[in-house]
């Protein structure tokens, strides 16, 4: 690891407390880059890399006659992917800590800033929540201040606010949320950020993806990738005889409409009826075409299928 | 017999809506006329596996104690009648010497994972019926994460393959197909789509045509993660057994109908996993690594039968 990194890291170290209600720092302090995140938590570390990770620093706490608590501190390098690395497990309790917190079954996470914190019981009873929740309130108060949720949630239609909303530049992390296909067909990755906003359940879930490329090439480029790659089973609508761009009839009955505003594709799922699904579509086209998305829009179905 | 076509989005819909019994991978779940203790026939080898693959599940109600203790003579003896009914003979040394000889040098590939290793006791059964067919002691070795380094890996004539079984966040279940990553320098380079061609690890040189046998430890599985460090103690549960068998893809794919069943006990739905565990399905599908589908596999179950769950 570099010498910054050695620097990064024992700054970050130094905002975890070395003890709580008991529980005292034990063992060496690890860090871990993206490199090496994987000798540290298997697979699972991907997740952490397709949000951008710098650094991660962890320590274990052990008091006699109770489960260790285990604290990872992530550097994500800023508060959009600190946001994204949150937003991709939304279940849990909420608390007031950090700017958005969430607690389970022995595991509190919130994220502040560019930082995302994972504070880990490996047992948990009433004590372990307790001392979860002071590390927690020590750490959020050092890791301020507060940084911005992704622009892309502000370009959220209204009903579409009130669900869950998840973040994502990697495939694996949209699919994870909702299945596109296994094949990178949106063209996502580094230079390109998405949202997925889910309102609803079951018969009345419906979902808004927004991604945003580096150039218009780029979202052209996508734009033909999904025509070809996403559900190519499914067939365009037809009304009034003719067929309908950008709209598609899905396996469960219910309708798809996309479109492209320069940089941006979206894709509103779930709607009962076309009309519904065009209507969402075109209000949100025309508000990332006010909003300098740049002036052209088209149906990501330009050609009908 | 055809392969069931399976798209990767039937897989999901599947497992989210069907009962345990379609969801891809899972054993067969209807009541089998196969006997819960194949008779043995001397050195008569089992010609069932040219058609089905033979997985046998066995149970003991004994075999984890308090605070997982793991009862080692329980353990042994739960190898020895999965060994011995796999391979249709009595005695477990005979069986054992079916897989292995004096001749051959033995890798046991294991799991350290620090949560929900593979365990010290069943490691050392296994170990001990190895010497018992004949190879020295000095010709077997237990690793997991330093295979590539390890000389008797490097040299190894014969794998065994051993693990726990546990969902996974980034591959849906860990399980004996997953096991092998460690054979890879730069196992990254398998997790894309979920890690959907963890199978592709199989064909290549340091593990090709050597296993032997696997085995998927089922003593504690767990069913359930919560985030990406994966462990929770209160989503562990003592099933209490083994499911053995030479087709890796069968092996995975019933311990994953065990983890299903329980998700579906707990949840009181069929809840999908976090992750789709597709590689299993796609082992067979797309790699031709085994079976997958409940209609090629023949489960034999063997001992305690109270929440067997399949």
């Amino acid at each position: 690891m570099a010498d910054s990194q050695n620097a990064e890291a024992a700054r970050y170290l130094a905002l975890i407390p070395v003890e709580a209600r008991g529980w005292k720092a034990d063992g060496a302090d690890q860090v871990f880059d993206r490199e090496t995140i994987f000798e540290y938590i298997d697979g699972a570390g991907e997740v952490y890399r397709a949000f951008n990770m710098n650094i991660l620093v962890s320590r274990r706490f052990k008091k006699a006659g109770q489960a260790d608590v285990i604290v990872d501190l992530f550097d994500m390098g800023s508060s959009a992917d600190a946001f994204g690395v949150f937003a991709h497990d939304l279940d849990g309790e909420k608390r007031s800590l950090g700017q958005e917190c969430l607690y389970k079954a022995g595991l509190l996470q919130f994220w502040r800033g560019r930082f995302f914190a994972s504070i880990f019981a490996e047992s948990e009873n009433p004590e372990t929540e307790a001392v979860l929740a002071d590390l927690g309130r020590t750490i959020s108060a050092a890791t301020g201040p507060d940084g911005p949720r992704p622009d892309l949630v502000d370009l959220i239609p209204e009903e579409f606010r009130g669900g869950q909303i998840r973040y994502f530049h990697d495939p694996q992390i949209l699919n994870y949320h909702f299945y596109i296909a296994s094949e990178n067909v949106l063209g996502l990755g580094p230079e390109a950020a998405g949202v997925l906003a889910t309102v609803g359940v079951k018969a009345e879930k419906r979902s808004y993806l927004l991604v945003r490329y580096k150039s218009e090439t780029a979202a052209e480029t996508a734009r033909s990738g999904f025509v070809r790659g996403y559900l190519p089973e499914t067939r365009t609508v037809e009304t009034a005889g003719e067929r309908t761009e950008g709209l598609l009839r899905l396996k469960d009955g219910r309708f798809a409409a996309a479109g492209r505003s320069g940089v941006f594709i979206l894709v509103v799922f779930g709607a009962p009826t076309p009309a519904e699904a065009q209507t969402a579509r075109d209000r949100s086209l025309a508000a990332l075409a006010r909003g300098g998305g740049a002036a052209r829009t088209e149906s990501v179905f330009g050609n009908g299928r | 017999m055809a392969l069931k076509k399976f798209t990767r989005r039937d897989f999901l819909k599947v497992a989210a809506i069907a009962p345990v019994a379609t969801a891809v991978g899972c054993c067969c779940t209807t009541p089998k006329a196969a006997p819960a203790v194949i008779p043995s026939g001397g050195t008569a080898k089992i010609t069932s596996l040219a058609r089905k693959s033979r997985v046998v599940l066995v149970r003991d109600a004994q075999a984890v104690g308090e605070g997982r203790k793991i009862n080692t003579e329980v353990v042994r003896k739960m190898l020895d009648d999965a060994v011995t009914t796999l391979l249709g003979e009595k005695d477990p040394v005979a069986a054992w010497k079916q897989l292995v000889g004096p001749a051959d040098i033995v890798g046991i590939k294991t799991n350290v994972w620090n949560y929900l290793p593979t365990g010290p006791e069943l490691e050392q059964a296994i170990r001990s019926r190895i010497q018992d067919a004949g190879v020295p002691a000095d010709k077997i070795s237990v690793k997991d994460r330093d295979v590539l380094k390890d000389p008797i890996f490097q040299a190894a004539t014969v794998l065994i393959n051993v693990r726990p079984a546990r969902v996974h966040y980034w591959s849906g279940m860990g399980g004996c197909i997953k096991n092998y990553i460690m054979f890879v320098p730069n196992p990254p380079a398998y997790h894309g789509d979920a890690c959907a061609d963890l199978a592709k690890i199989w064909s290549l040189p340091p593990v090709k045509d050597r296993t032997r046998l696997n085995i998927l430890s089922m003593l504690t599985p767990q069913y359930h993660n919560i985030g990406p460090r994966g462990f929770s103690e209160q989503y562990l549960w003592p099933y209490g057994g083994l499911i053995v068998g030479r087709d890796v893809v069968a092996v995975d794919a019933t311990g994953y109908s065990v983890i299903q069943a329980k998700r579906l006990q707990v949840f009181g739905e069929d809840k999908p996993l976090e992750t789709s565990a597709h590689h299993i399905q796609l082992a067979e599908t797309r790699h031709q690594l085994g079976k997958s589908n409940p209609d090629d596999i023949e489960l034999v179950k063997l001992g305690w039968e109270d929440g067997r769950l399949i």
